[in-house]
C-alpha cells in the first residue's frame, strides 16, 4: 500500500485509537525516542531556516550587508516583475506538460513489464537508472552534448538530411527538450505502479474475464481503479518535483535559463535573484510564494482525490 | 560575469531546490564568525580563496608553499573553486561571516563588496603591503573614492585573439589593425566564413560588456558607466551595435543566433569557437591567449581591437585581470597583506605565477620574468607593452549592481539576434535594465 494509503488508512482508524491501552502508551515513548534524531534535524536544518527565510523575506538583504526591514516591498515588487511571470509561465508549462507525460510513460512500462518478463529484474533496473540519474550534473552535460547544434541528435538527422534546430539552444525548443528531459526519468513512479500493479488481487481478473471482460475493458474497469491510490501519489509527488526542478535548467543553459528566458525555472530565477544578483530578500519572498503555489496545489489535489481516487480496504 | 577575465575552467555545481536557498539564508542568520589562528604563539593561519583550473592551483599552491617557507609562522589555507560558482559561494560565505583572509575579485565586485563594507581599505596594511612598486594605471583599477581595496594580480588588455592558420585558408590578410574599423572586421568576418567550410567562422559574435564598454568609449567618449557610479550608455549607441552584430549574423561572418546562445552557456576558452580552432577572430582578454593557443593547436595572435578610425580615440584600457583583496573581518590584517604582497611582489611567487592572473604590475617582476618566457607568453607580453602606449579611456569600475550586466546582455542579445527584438528595442531594454540593476 502507498504512503498516501496508508495516511487514509490511519485517519479512518484514529477514532478507535482514542483511548491507547498501557502497552501501546509504551510503544509510543519508543517511537518518540526513535523519532527525536529526525525531529532535531527537522528543526535545525528545517524548521529553522524557513522560518528565517520567511523573516527575511520582509527584508532588503543583499547577503554582504545586514538585512533591513521594509516589510511587503518585496511582495509588492514581485507583481511589477515581468521576470517573475516568465518564470512562472515556463514553471507551469513544465510541470502540468511533463508530469502528465512521465506518469504515462511510467504506467505504460510499468504494464509492460508487469507481464511477467524474464529478466525483469534487469529490465527495471534499466529503467529505473535515468531516475536516479536524472537530476545529476554529469547527465545534464551530456544532455547538453546530445541536443546540441552539432550534437548526436542532430547529426542523426542529418543522415536523413534533416537541418536540425538548436534543441537547447532555440527558444521555440530548449523547454520542449528539459521536459523531455523529464519525461526520461520516469523510472521511480514507474516502480511505484509495478509495486502497485502486483497488489492487485489476481481474482478480480479472474472474475471480469469469466463475466466476458476483453483486456481493454479489464484495464479501465478493473486495472485503473485500483491503482488510483498509486497514480494519485506518483501525481502529487512528481508535481512537487517538477516545480523544484533545478539542476537540468541549470546546466543546460549556464546558469542563466536561456535562451531569452526560455528555460527560467522559478527556482533558477529565485537563485539567481539571491545568489547572483545579491537580492536574498526578494529571492525568500519568492520562495514563499513557491510554497504557497505547491502547498495551494496540493490541497487542490487532495481535494480533488476524493472524486477519483478509490481505496478498496 | 561569464566573460570575466579567467583562464578557470567552467565547471558546474549540483544546487537544488528553494530548500536549499531557505537552509543557506538560515545558516546566514545563525552568524559565527570562524577565523582561524591563535593570536598568542604568533602561529596564526589565515585563507586565500581564487577561482580557477586545476593548473592555476598547482602553480598557487606552490608560490603558498614559498610564502610560508618565508614566514613559517603563517599558514596558509587555499580554497579555489571554478569561476561560476566563485562569487556565489564568496556572497554566501560573507552572509555567514565565515569569508576567507585574502579574497580574489575582478572586474566590478571589488567596488560592489568595498561599497558594502567588507573589504579593508589597504592603507591600514601599508607597512606590510608595498604598493609603491607596481603600475599606477594598474593600481587604479582597485582604487575608487579615494580609497584603495585591491591589489592587481596582473594587468590584461582586450583585444581580438585571431588566428592566423584560418585567416590563411581563407586566403585572408591579417589586417593592419592600427587602422581598422569596426566595418572592416565585419567585411573580414564574412570572407572568411565565405572562404572556409561550413563550420567555421570568421568570428564569433562579439557582444559582451566589456565590447560594449569599448565601443561607447570609441563612439561617445564614456564607457557603459559613468564616473559618478550611473549608467552612461545611452539607447542609440548600443542600437548602432546591434545593428553591426545583426548584420554579420544575417552575413554569415558569425554563426547562427542559436549557436551563439549555445556558445554563450559555456564559455571556458577551449569550449569557445576560436578555442577550437574553429573561429578566425574573437574578442578577448589577453591573459587568455595561452588558453586559446592550446585549445585550438594553433599559434595564435593579439591583434588591437577595431574602431580607431572614430573620433574619440583608441578606447584601449589595461585592466587588473584579478585583484587581491582583503577582508575587513580578517583577524589577522597583516599576515595577510604579507601574503598579498608576496604574491605582487616577490620574485619567489612570480617564478610560479608568471603572467597566469596578467602581466605582473611590478616592473621589476616583469624584468625577472622577461628571461625565460614560452612563446604564448613573448606574445602576451610585447602586445601588453604595445598597448600600453595607446591607452586613452578612463577605466571606470562598474558601480554595485553591474554585475549583473552579463547576463542582461546575453538575454537581450538572444533576443535580438534570434529577431524577437529589433536592435531599437533591444538597446533600450538593456540601458533601461541595467539603470534598474545599478540604482
Amino acid at each position: 500500500m502507498s504512503a498516501i494509503g496508508e495516511l487514509a488508512a490511519l485517519r479512518r482508524t484514529k477514532s478507535a485509537r482514542a483511548n491507547p491501552s498501557p502497552a501501546e502508551r509504551g510503544d509510543n515513548k519508543a517511537a518518540a525516542v526513535f523519532l527525536a534524531p529526525w525531529f532535531v534535524g527537522l528543526a535545525l536544518i528545517t524548521v529553522g531556516p524557513i522560518s528565517a527565510s520567511l523573516y527575511l523575506s520582509f527584508t532588503d538583504y543583499s547577503l554582504l550587508d545586514p538585512p533591513e526591514w521594509t516589510g511587503l516591498d518585496n511582495y509588492a515588487a514581485m507583481a511589477g516583475d515581468p521576470r517573475l511571470f516568465t518564470s512562472l509561465r515556463v514553471t507551469f508549462t513544465y510541470v502540468f506538460v511533463s508530469v502528465p507525460l512521465q506518469l504515462a510513460a511510467a504506467l505504460g512500462l510499468a504494464l509492460f513489464l508487469d507481464r511477467g518478463l524474464r529478466g525483469l529484474a534487469i529490465y527495471r533496473s534499466v529503467f529505473y537508472l535515468p531516475s536516479l540519474l536524472g537530476a545529476s550534473v554529469a547527465v545534464a552535460i551530456l544532455w547538453r552534448q546530445i541536443f546540441g547544434n552539432a550534437g548526436l541528435i542532430n547529426q542523426l538527422l542529418g543522415v536523413f538530411g534533416v537541418n536540425g534546430p538548436g534543441w537547447i539552444a532555440h527558444p521555440d525548443y530548449a523547454l520542449g527538450t528539459l521536459i523531455v528531459f523529464n519525461v526520461w526519468t520516469f523510472g521511480s513512479p514507474m516502480v511505484i505502479f509495478l509495486a502497485g500493479l502486483r497488489q492487485i488481487p489476481k481474482d478480480l481478473y479472474e472474475a471480469s474475464a469469466i463475466d466476458g471482460a476483453g483486456k481493454l475493458r479489464q484495464f479501465r474497469a478493473v486495472t485503473i481503479p485500483l491503482l488510483t491510490p498509486i497514480i494519485f501519489f506518483n501525481l502529487v509527488l512528481q508535481i512537487i518535483f517538477a516545480f523544484q526542478a533545478f539542476t537540468q535548467a541549470f546546466i543546460v543553459s549556464g546558469g542563466t535559463g536561456g535562451p531569452i528566458d526560455s528555460t527560467l525555472f522559478y527556482t533558477l530565477y529565485l537563485y539567481e535573484e539571491g545568489f547572483g544578483n545579491l537580492h536574498m530578500g526578494y529571492a525568500s519572498a519568492m520562495a514563499w510564494l513557491l510554497l504557497v503555489i505547491i502547498a495551494a496545489l496540493t490541497a487542490v489535489n487532495f481535494f480533488a482525490s476524493k472524486y477519483w481516487v478509490f481505496y478498496n480496504d | 560575469m561569464r566573460q570575466l577575465p579567467t583562464t578557470g575552467g567552467r565547471g558546474v555545481r549540483p544546487r537544488t531546490t528553494f530548500r536549499l536557498a531557505a537552509a543557506l539564508t538560515g545558516a546566514a542568520m545563525m552568524t559565527t564568525a570562524c577565523g582561524g589562528g591563535s593570536g598568542d604563539s604568533g602561529e596564526v593561519t589565515i585563507r586565500f580563496s581564487w577561482w580557477g583550473s586545476t593548473e592555476r592551483a598547482e602553480i598557487t599552491n606552490q608560490a603558498v608553499d614559498a610564502f610560508e617557507k618565508a614566514h613559517p609562522n603563517i599558514t596558509v589555507e587555499t580554497e579555489s573553486i571554478d569561476f561560476e560558482s566563485y562569487f556565489d559561494r564568496l556572497s554566501t560565505s560573507v552572509a555567514a561571516g565565515d569569508e576567507p583572509d585574502v579574497i580574489t575579485m575582478g572586474g566590478a565586485y571589488p567596488r560592489e563588496y568595498a561599497e558594502r563594507g567588507v573589504l579593508l581599505e589597504l592603507s591600514e596594511v601599508s607597512d606590510h603591503l608595498d604598493l609603491g612598486a607596481l603600475d599606477e594605471k594598474a593600481l587604479s583599477n582597485g582604487e575608487f573614492d579615494g580609497e584603495n581595496y585591491g591589489v592587481p594580480t596582473g594587468v590584461n588588455t582586450f583585444s581580438v585573439v585571431a588566428n592566423p592558420r584560418i585567416f590563411e585558408e581563407a586566403g585572408v590578410e591579417l589586417p593592419d589593425d592600427d587602422s581598422w574599423s569596426w566595418e572592416d572586421y565585419a567585411a573580414i568576418a564574412e570572407e572568411i566564413s565565405a572562404g572556409t567550410p561550413d563550420d567555421v567562422y570568421g568570428s564569433e559574435d562579439p557582444t559582451q560588456p566589456d565590447t560594449l564598454d569599448l565601443y561607447a568609449n570609441q563612439h561617445t567618449g564614456q564607457g557603459l558607466y559613468s564616473p559618478q557610479g550611473g549608467v552612461a550608455i545611452e539607447p542609440p549607441t548600443v542600437e548602432r551595435w546591434f545593428g553591426l552584430t545583426t548584420g554579420m549574423t544575417d552575413a554569415g561572418a558569425t554563426p547562427s543566433a542559436s549557436m551563439t546562445a549555445e556558445l554563450a552557456a559555456q564559455a571556458a576558452p577551449e569550449q569557445t569557437l576560436l578555442g577550437q580552432g574553429r573561429a578566425a577572430m574573437k574578442l578577448a582578454w589577453s591573459n587568455q591567449l595561452a588558453a586559446f593557443r592550446e585549445g585550438s593547436g594553433d599559434d595564435l595572435v593579439l591583434l588591437r581591437a577595431p574602431g580607431e578610425t572614430t573620433a574619440q580615440g583608441t578606447g584601449m584600457w589595461l585592466q587588473a585581470s584579478q585583484l587581491y583583496t582583503i577582508s575587513k573581518r580578517s583577524e589577522h590584517p597583516e599576515a595577510a597583506a604579507k601574503l598579498v604582497d608576496f604574491l605582487v611582489n616577490d620574485p619567489r611567487a612570480a617564478d610560479f605565477i608568471k603572467s597566469d592572473r596578467g602581466i605582473p604590475a611590478n616592473p621589476e617582476i616583469r624584468a625577472h620574468l622577461e628571461g625565460d618566457l614560452t612563446a604564448s607568453q613573448q606574445v602576451e607580453f610585447a602586445f601588453v607593452d604595445r598597448m600600453s602606449g595607446l591607452v586613452d579611456g578612463d577605466f571606470v569600475i562598474g558601480p554595485t549592481g553591474s554585475t549583473e550586466s552579463v547576463d542582461l546582455l546575453q538575454r537581450v542579445n538572444d533576443a535580438v539576434l534570434f529577431g524577437r527584438q529589433s536592435p531599437e528595442q533591444g538597446a533600450k531594454q538593456f540601458v533601461t535594465e541595467l539603470k534598474n540593476a545599478v540604482s
